[in-house]
Formats: C-alpha cells, sequence, structure tokens
C-alpha cells in the first residue's frame, strides 16, 4: 500500500530539494562566516573593478588636462584622494553586502531547518510502521 | 466577475499544463522582440542587423535561463555600438559591467526587469513598469527599474546624436567619450524619470500592502496619479519636455495593464506545477503535485503505468503516477 501522508511530505520535500533547497544547501554548506566572508571577498573584488572602470573612464575623460599638467600635478596627493576614494567605495560596498549576505544566510537556514524538521517526520513514519 | 475568475482558471489550468512548451515560447517570444527592438533602434552593425541570425540566438535563448536573454541583448547592444564607435562601445561596456557586478549579482531574480524597462520605452508605456513592480516586487526593484532607465536613456542619447558622433574625427578619442558621458550624465529628464519612478514603487509597494479593502486598485491609481505628478511638476521646474498627452496616454494604458497584473496576481498566488521524483524502500514514484483550483474543481486522474523501469534489485516495480 502507499501511505499517501508520506508520498505528500516526500513530494513537498523533494520540490524544495530540487527548487529553493539547492540554493540553501549550497549556502549552508558553509560557516556563517566562511559565507559572508567569501561573499564579502567577492563583493570587494567586484568593487574594484568597478572602481578601476569608473577611473579609468575618468582619466579619458579629462585626457588632455592630464597630459598638460602631469608634471605640475601633485600626484602624490592626488594618489592620496584616489586611495580614499576607492576604500570608501569598497568600504561601503563591503558593508552593503555584508548585510544582504547575512540576511540571505539566516533566511536560508530557516527554511532548511523545517525541512529538516519535515526529515524527522519522515523518519518517524518509517519507524512506526 | 465569476466568469472572469473562470476564464483566469481556464487559463491557468492551460498555462499548468503545457508549461514544458509554453516557457521556452515565452523567452522565444521575449528574446525576438528585445533584439528587433535593439536591431531597429541602433542596428548600426550589418552582420547583426539580420533577421536569421536574430532568429538563431533567439531560439538558443528559448532553451537557456532567463537571464541570458539580459546577457545577449547587452552584447548587441554593445556590439552595435562598437560599429558606431569605440568610445561608446567602451562606454557602454562599463555601465553594463558596473550594473552587473555592483548591484544585479545581489537580485539576479530582477535581472530581467532591466531588459524590459527600455522594452516599455520603446512601446511608449514605460509608466507600467513601477506600477507592476511596485505590486509584484519589494521596494528594492525600484533599483531595477531605475538600472533599465539609465540603459533606455543611454542608448536614446547615443542613437540621437549618431551623425554628430560619427562626423566626429577618429582621433577626437577624449572628445567623444566628454561627449558622450556630458550628455549622459547631464541629463535632467533621466534623473526625473528615475526619481518618479522609484517613490511609484515605493508609494504602490507600501499601499498594495494595507489591510484595506481594494488595495491593489487603491495603489495602482495611487501610483499612476503619483508618478503623472512628480513628472508634470519636474517638467515645469527642470523644462525637460515631457509630452503631456502622452504621459497622460501611457499612464492609462499602464494602469490598464496594472489591472490585468493584478488580475492575474491577486487572490491566489499561482504557484508552480511541481515534477518531482523520488524514492523510498519499496516505489519509485513520479509525482505531478499541481496546485488547487480555487473556482472549477480539478480533474484529478489517476493512472496506473507499468513502468519499463527495471529495479537493480529485481524485485517487484511499480511506478505510480499521481
Amino acid at each position: 500500500m502507499i501511505n499517501e501522508d508520506k508520498v505528500i511530505l516526500m513530494t513537498k520535500m523533494a520540490a524544495y530539494e530540487s527548487g529553493k533547497g539547492k540554493k540553501d544547501i549550497t549556502i549552508l554548506n558553509y560557516f556563517r562566516g566562511d559565507y559572508i566572508g567569501f561573499q564579502v571577498l567577492k563583493a570587494v573584488i567586484a568593487a574594484t573593478i568597478s572602481f578601476f572602470l569608473v577611473f579609468a573612464v575618468y582619466i579619458f575623460y579629462n585626457f588632455e588636462t592630464f597630459m598638460q599638467d602631469i608634471y605640475k600635478m601633485d600626484l602624490l596627493s592626488f594618489g592620496k584622494s584616489v586611495i580614499i576614494l576607492y576604500l570608501c567605495t569598497v568600504g561601503a560596498y563591503g558593508v552593503i553586502s555584508y548585510v544582504v549576505y547575512a540576511f540571505k544566510y539566516s533566511r536560508a537556514k530557516k527554511s532548511l531547518k523545517t525541512y529538516y524538521t519535515n526529515l524527522r517526520k519522515l523518519a518517524g513514519m518509517y519507524e512506526s510502521r | 466577475m465569476k466568469t472572469l475568475l473562470v476564464a483566469k482558471q481556464y487559463i491557468k489550468n492551460f498555462i499548468a499544463k503545457y508549461e514544458v512548451y509554453l516557457k521556452p515560447l515565452m523567452k522565444l517570444i521575449l528574446a525576438l522582440a528585445s533584439l528587433m527592438m535593439i536591431n531597429g533602434k541602433i542596428g548600426y552593425m550589418q552582420r547583426l542587423d539580420n533577421l536569421s541570425i536574430v532568429l538563431i540566438v533567439a531560439l538558443m535563448c528559448s532553451f537557456m535561463p532567463m537571464n541570458f536573454i539580459v546577457f545577449v541583448s547587452a552584447a548587441f547592444v554593445v556590439l552595435h555600438m562598437y560599429a558606431l564607435s569605440l568610445e561608446c562601445a567602451a562606454i557602454t561596456l562599463v555601465v553594463f559591467l558596473i550594473l552587473f557586478l555592483l548591484y544585479l549579482r545581489f537580485s539576479p531574480k530582477d535581472t530581467l526587469v532591466v531588459v524590459l524597462t527600455p522594452m516599455t520605452f520603446a512601446l511608449g508605456i514605460p509608466y507600467v513598469m513601477p506600477l507592476a513592480m511596485g505590486l509584484l516586487g519589494t521596494p528594492v526593484s525600484a533599483v531595477s527599474v531605475g538600472c533599465g532607465v539609465i540603459v533606455t536613456y543611454l542608448i536614446n542619447y547615443i542613437a540621437d546624436s549618431a551623425t554628430t558622433l560619427s562626423g566626429m574625427e577618429a582621433e577626437e578619442m577624449s572628445a567623444k567619450i566628454r561627449f558622450v558621458i556630458d550628455g549622459f550624465i547631464d541629463n535632467k529628464a533621466m534623473m526625473l524619470t528615475i526619481v518618479a519612478f522609484a517613490i511609484t514603487i515605493v508609494l504602490v509597494y507600501l499601499i498594495r500592502r494595507m489591510s484595506v479593502d481594494y488595495a491593489w486598485t487603491i495603489a495602482i491609481g495611487a501610483g499612476a496619479l503619483a508618478d503623472m505628478m512628480i513628472l508634470l511638476i519636474g517638467d515645469f521646474m527642470f523644462d525637460t519636455n515631457v509630452s503631456i498627452l502622452g504621459l497622460i496616454l501611457g499612464s492609462i494604458i499602464a494602469v490598464l495593464i496594472a489591472k490585468l497584473v493584478e488580475f492575474f496576481a491577486f487572490h491566489v498566488d499561482y504557484s508552480r506545477t511541481e515534477k518531482v521524483q523520488f524514492e523510498d524502500d519499496e516505489y519509485y514514484y513520479y509525482v505531478k503535485a499541481v496546485p488547487k483550483v480555487t473556482v472549477a474543481t480539478p480533474s484529478r486522474t489517476v493512472k496506473k503505468i507499468n513502468s519499463s523501469r527495471k529495479r537493480p534489485s529485481g524485485a517487484q516495480n511499480r511506478s505510480k503516477q499521481l
């Protein structure tokens, strides 16, 4: 005989496993600190690339002024201000992505908890047979 | 209203039944429309402005994930820009890369909005985007729609000044970049549209979540009015040349489309049919779980089939389809 309750439970779990659960499980393969740290690292790299792209466009935009003033400019203070700007950008973006991924991790944990509860229920069904 | 609900149920049943075929078809149509619009607007590269290439790429899109359409559209835009001038292609590429790297990494589900927004602009009904995203999304969608508006204005600006750009000498690289960036950043209409759309999305979202009767309808009306007011006031303040007739007509059409969205999205969440397979000690299960129908009763068929699949243990094998 087919146990209908069991089928319903298993269907729900399989649907979760093949859909949203797949992502949740990959997220929860990491410890919280590792996951968030890794994601923030990726965010920092993305921010760095973006910053350099914008900086390159800025240089091209003011290409002629730079060519004229390159010997007159105070390159040290210019470099300093660029680095400060870079640190501010990357820092702000890092903080934002920390918040976002911390939220994602806790949400994944919550929904996986329901999954494990169902798993225990299913195990109970086997034992009570 | 009942007949409408029954009709909706019919459509939902139809979608649930033929989802396997409808989804690629929808992707195909979307990719085709997006690529044809890009070719129509900025078809500078002759080799890409070719129906057979568009068809092949669109067919490819229909079998790939949804976000592939976004990738392909972005690639088409950059290639067309490259045919116009290297500088335009570089700036477009930088804008796209920054959008993808900084924002769309967070919300891959919203990526499609970046393609849909320019398409609604081309169709003259951009006002539908903030209403629809306010109804279906979250306040964060404001950023996605904002990205879409930025992409639209960048493409429009370059397309409008194509003659000036191609008239410039090839050596004037820095001047070309300055020309594009100045015109792009100093675009008050773009800023105004982004602000108006963002406010509209947040407003629609807040009102539709209130627990009053007809919250969705009130949200649509209030959102459309707020959008129009902000754009008109901005027009007076910054002289952005918003066409008032177009604004009113576009808003009316947008409200109608938003009502359509409400009709399909409200009442019941349309959760997809799930097809899963798993096994336990005794059986293999091939289960199709259909979301419950609210108006008409579902006709459920239980079919017993003798599967040709043999279990490795050679034990009695039966598969059930519910």
